[in-house]
C-alpha cells in the first residue's frame, strides 16, 4: 500500500513536470491526441490523487444537477452521522496510557542494592557531567568507615532529562525512573533531597530493575 | 459478508454485550459517569490497591489495555495511582502482568506504593539532609 502511494506521488511530480510538455504535444502536434500520463496503467498500483474532473456535456450536466439539488449536503450531513459511531482516535488517559520504553527517562530515583544497602557512594560523576548542574551533592564519612552522601539533591526544574547522570553512574545508583506523573502544585516539591529520592527508588524499584533487564543487551 | 454484518448488527449485539458485562443498565450508566467509557474486556488482575486491569485486543493498540481505579477512589482517580508493578503492563512494555512474572524484583524493603500526593497534606516538603554550615553563635548563659 505505501508503495503504491511512493509511487503515485512521485508520478504525481513527473506528470505536473512534464504538464508543459504535454499541451505543446497537443498544440503543435498533427494527431492532436492529449495522452494522460497518469494514472499509470500498471497492474498492483492504484492511483490515490484526486483526478481532474471530465468535461464531457453528461458529467458536467450531472455535477451540475448536484450542485443545485443540493446533493452535497445530505453527503455532509452522512459522514457526520457516521463520525458519531466511529472508534475514537484518541485515548481515555488516566485509564489507558499510551506506550513507552524501558529507556524512558522519567522521574530520578537512588537505587539500593538487593540486602537494601544504598548504593550511592558520592563519586560526583553524576554532579561533574549535569549540563545544567541541577545536582548537588556532599559527602561524608559514614561510621562503618563507608563514602556516602550526606546530602544528594536534584533541582527537578533545572533538569533537562538528559539521562547524562545514570548514563555516568558506575555503580547503577542514580536511574531515571519510569514515572512521568510527579507534577507538583508548587516549586519547592519538586527540590529533590536525597530521602526523596531514595523513597523514589524503593517505591519503584520493581519497575526500575525491569526496565533495565530489558535494555541490558544494548547497554 | 453476512446479512448481520451488512446492518451491523454485531455492533448492535456488541453494545448489549457491553452492558451486560458490566453489570446491568444502572451500573453501566455510574461507570460511564466515572470513566466516560464504556468497554468490554478481560480481566488480566488486580493489583493490591484494588485497581483492575482489563485487555480487549478487539480495540487498537493504545486502548486495549487499561484500568479501573478503586472504587473507592470515585472521581478522585489520578494517573499515579497505578503502581510500579503494573506500571510496565499498563504502559506496554511487556506482554507479562506481575503475577505472571517470575523476573520482578521483590525485596524487602521495597516500599509501598503511593500516589502523587502534591496538594494535599501528604506532599514532599524539601529540607535540608546536613548540617547548615553556618551556624548561628548561640551565647552561654551566665547562670550555669
Amino acid at each position: 500500500m505505501s508503495l503504491a502511494k511512493i509511487f503515485s506521488v512521485s508520478s504525481r511530480v513527473r506528470a505536473t513536470g512534464a504538464s508543459s510538455v504535454l499541451v505543446r504535444h497537443a498544440q503543435y502536434s498533427t494527431e492532436g491526441k492529449t495522452e494522460k500520463v497518469y494514472p499509470p496503467n500498471l497492474p498492483g498500483y492504484k492511483y490515490v490523487n484526486a483526478e481532474d474532473p471530465s468535461l464531457s456535456m453528461k458529467e458536467m450536466t450531472n455535477r451540475a444537477a448536484q450542485t443545485l439539488f443540493w446533493t452535497e449536503l445530505a453527503r455532509g450531513f452522512a459522514v457526520t452521522l457516521a463520525h458519531i459511531f466511529k472508534e475514537p482516535a484518541t485515548i481515555n488517559y488516566p485509564f489507558e496510557k499510551g506506550p513507552l520504553s524501558p529507556r524512558f527517562r522519567g522521574e530520578h530515583a537512588l537505587r539500593r542494592y538487593p540486602s537494601g544497602e544504598e548504593r550511592c557512594i558520592a563519586c560526583k560523576l553524576c554532579e561533574a557531567i549535569c549540563p545544567a548542574q541541577a545536582i548537588t551533592i556532599e559527602a561524608e564519612e559514614r561510621k562503618d568507615g563507608s563514602r556516602r552522601t550526606t546530602r544528594y539533591d536534584i533541582d527537578m526544574t533545572k533538569c533537562i532529562y538528559c539521562g547524562f547522570c545514570q548514563e555516568a553512574c558506575p555503580v547503577d545508583a542514580i536511574v531515571e525512573g519510569p514515572n512521568f506523573e510527579f507534577s507538583t502544585e508548587t516549586h519547592e516539591e519538586l527540590l529533590y533531597n536525597k530521602e526523596k529520592l531514595l523513597s523514589n527508588g524503593d517505591k519503584w524499584e520493581s519497575e526500575i530493575a525491569s526496565n533495565i533487564r530489558a535494555d541490558h543487551l544494548y547497554r | 459478508m453476512s446479512l448481520g454484518k451488512i446492518f451491523a448488527l454485531d455492533k448492535v449485539a456488541t453494545f448489549f454485550n457491553i452492558i451486560r458485562q458490566n453489570g446491568g443498565i444502572r451500573a453501566s450508566l455510574y461507570k460511564l459517569y466515572r470513566q466516560d467509557e464504556l468497554k468490554d474486556g478481560t480481566l488480566v488482575g488486580e493489583d493490591k490497591y484494588g485497581n483492575k486491569y482489563f485487555e480487549n485486543p478487539r480495540f487498537f493498540y493504545g486502548r486495549n489495555r487499561w484500568v479501573e481505579y478503586n472504587d473507592k477512589a470515585y472521581l478522585n482517580y489520578d494517573g499515579s495511582q497505578v503502581p510500579a508493578e503494573w506500571f510496565g503492563w499498563l504502559h506496554y512494555k511487556t506482554d507479562l502482568p506481575p503475577h505472571k512474572d517470575p523476573s520482578r524484583p521483590k525485596y524487602k524493603w521495597m516500599a509501598d506504593f503511593t500516589e502523587n500526593m502534591s496538594g494535599t497534606t501528604g506532599q514532599y516538603v524539601p529540607y535540608s539532609t546536613t548540617r547548615a554550615k553556618v551556624e548561628p553563635w548561640v551565647p552561654k548563659s551566665k547562670s550555669s
